[in-house]
């Protein structure tokens, strides 16, 4: 177990590693790269020296990316351009908030995929089975903003049943102030788990009814073991593993719907910070948003191998 | 640009007969005729909008007005007609969605091919496509975009080259199969060189699961573009669905005009769930063993 977990550990810190030297690359290679746009255009040539010479934009691309990455490591993700502040501290401020929204929208998903999907698999064909295939394949098509636009016209703008925008009323304490950050929390949740939903419990369905056809869980019947005990006990226990990896490898797609959700709802989390810093032309922040998120979703993805690992014993180490 | 002149295009040059009965066993399933009308149209409007509407530019007297004979979709808050705003952006759509996909086939189904035959190459491409699949693209897209200045072009390129590493993974596990088989030793035998081998003998049995990706990859692509110009890294000289959006966000028109978001969002809707019918129901036809699951 313990040379399980730190080769994935290695393979996340290589994934980490690989990801931030591409961008570095990448984006001095581009043709408007940020040491350009950072240069407003009425400085004299001199004041362009000094300035590139102060961020060290002068130096050799080389020795530039090693004190990227010696500052990096060091947590230090650079200055924004517009608000006079470290990145990191800026961004960190924001991490909690995407945290907790990706969060309760993956733990809803799959508490309410396995049901459904479960219940997919015993009634296969019957009109709960249909229904979820149509939402399985059109959930490919639902665009996060829109749904997002959606929920909130309706039950915020025109049934007035939830905020339409922000985290937390900032004038509730103590359990009114959870009530509220619960309450503002629901729309923006149900936009991603609306969306997450359809893949998650089709998979779900998929391995059940190929689980329940295999030869243990006839053996379970010929024992005599209730209907109810084979599918929920022994069925689920596998069906449940392959679901588990998809969850892991939509944690990207999970990010990247939090990053619209938070702008549609003005969510104080990462993505919104995005939507800002874009608007602002605020590169570092950008730059810096993106690893955080990449730290985040490969942090998250590792957890969930290793949880798979715990749970299925045939790999067990 | 609509799907069926690229399915035929696609088609190995294989026997006629059974070829085209799978073709029209394809096109005559409600589902996918339906996919196909709808795609059709878009690429209709998208070809014809300058006959369709005028481009929308400047400000108009009816500010906000809901839906109407004059303006079936309603205006925006400048008094711009969001029908013709819906129609200009299909185009914008439907070539960045067609052309990222093209690109992100062309890549992928080169890399895939090569993993899967050069053996020493799979161990590196497998590498970068895992490593490419585990980050979260969006936020990897938004932070190329912000710094190239944002143009049709400029887009295509950046959301091809982010959707490349699921066509490879694909076309891989499909090409792995294939080069397993007889026939490749034989052709090995024979004395075919590595390129003859995968151009000739694997390239054509991976041609259908192509034909599947380019719809799929191509829906993933208007998902993506839409995305970026809703967080205002679209082309701002081109209209798009993203855009019609972003311009409800920012005006605060949201709550109000319920009609400037919920046309461009059907829109995406209808476009990409068309373009997704009549990928997966392609894999099934052609895969029978596919079929219910």
């Amino acid at each position: 177990m313990a040379r399980f977990v730190l080769s994935r550990a290695l393979k996340a810190v290589l994934t980490v590693w690989i990801a931030i030297t591409s961008t570095f690359f990448l984006l001095r290679l581009l043709p408007g790269d940020p040491t350009t746009l950072m240069v407003e255009g009425d400085m004299t040539p001199e004041m362009q020296a000094a300035l590139l010479k102060t961020y060290g934009l002068d130096r050799p691309l080389w020795e530039q990316y090693v004190s990227y990455l010696r500052e990096l490591v060091q947590g230090n993700l650079g200055i924004s351009f517009r608000q006079i502040q470290p990145v990191t501290d800026i961004i960190l401020d924001r991490l909690p908030w995407t945290l907790l929204l990706a969060g309760s929208a993956f733990v809803l998903t799959v508490a309410v995929g396995i049901p459904i999907g479960v219940a997919a698999a015993v009634n296969r064909g019957k009109w709960l089975d249909r229904a979820l295939q149509g939402f399985g394949i059109s959930a490919n098509a639902l665009f996060v903003p829109s749904v997002a636009i959606l929920l909130l016209v309706f039950f915020g703008a025109q049934l007035g049943w939830f905020p339409i925008g922000g985290a937390i009323d900032p004038d509730t304490r103590g359990a009114a102030a959870y009530l509220s950050l619960a309450h503002h929390l629901v729309l923006p949740v149900l936009s991603l788990v609306l969306v997450q939903l359809g893949p998650y419990a089709l998979t779900l369905r998929t391995n059940m009814i190929e689980v329940l056809g295999e030869d243990y869980i006839r053996a379970a019947q010929a024992r005599g073991l209730s209907a109810r005990r084979r599918v929920w006990k022994h069925g689920l226990r596998n069906a449940i593993l392959p679901a588990l990896t998809l969850m892991g490898l939509q944690l990207g797609t999970l990010v990247g719907g939090a990053v619209l959700t938070e702008t549609v709802f003005a969510y104080p989390g990462v993505g919104r910070l995005i939507y800002e810093a874009v608007g602002q032309q605020d590169y570092p922040v950008i730059q810096g948003a993106f690893i955080m998120l990449a730290v985040t979703v490969v942090i998250a993805n590792a957890l969930t191998d290793m949880l798979y690992a715990v749970l299925n014993p045939r790999i067990r180490l | 640009m609509s799907a069926p002149v690229l399915t035929e295009q696609a088609l190995p040059p294989a026997p006629a007969a059974p070829r085209r009965s799978f073709l029209s066993g394809y096109l005559r399933q409600p589902v996918v005729a339906l996919s196909v009308l709808v795609l059709l149209v878009m690429a209709v409007l998208a070809v014809f909008a300058p006959l369709i509407a005028d481009e929308p530019a400047g400000a108009g007297a009816d500010v906000l007005q809901p839906p109407s004979g004059a303006h079936w979709f309603g205006t925006d808050d400048l008094g711009q007609d969001i029908f013709a705003q819906v129609v200009w952006g299909t185009r914008t759509s439907m070539v960045i969605g067609l052309a990222a996909s093209l690109l992100a086939i062309v890549l992928g189904t080169a890399i895939g091919l090569a993993a899967a035959y050069f053996r020493p190459f799979d161990a590196v491409a497998t590498v970068i496509t895992d490593v490419m699949l585990a980050l979260p693209t969006l936020p990897l897209m938004i932070m190329l975009a912000a710094v190239v200045s944002p143009s049709v072009t400029t887009l295509t390129l950046i959301i091809g080259f982010f959707a490349w590493p699921e066509v490879a993974r694909l076309i891989r596990s499909q090409g792995l199969v294939i080069s397993a088989m007889p026939y490749i030793d034989g052709a090995r035998v024979l004395g075919a060189t590595g390129w003859r081998i995968v151009t000739r003998e694997i390239l054509p049995a991976v041609v259908s699961l192509m034909v599947v990706s380019v719809l799929l990859t191509a829906s993933r692509a208007v998902i993506s573009e839409a995305g970026l110009s809703f967080l205002g890294l679209g082309d701002p000289d081109a209209w798009s669905w993203g855009r019609i959006l972003l311009n409800a966000q920012r005006s605060g028109t949201i709550a109000i005009a319920w009609w400037q978001t919920l046309f461009p969002s059907l829109a995406i809707l209808f476009l990409v769930l068309a373009a997704t019918l009549a990928g997966t129901r392609f894999n099934d036809t052609r895969d029978p063993r596919r079929n219910g699951g």
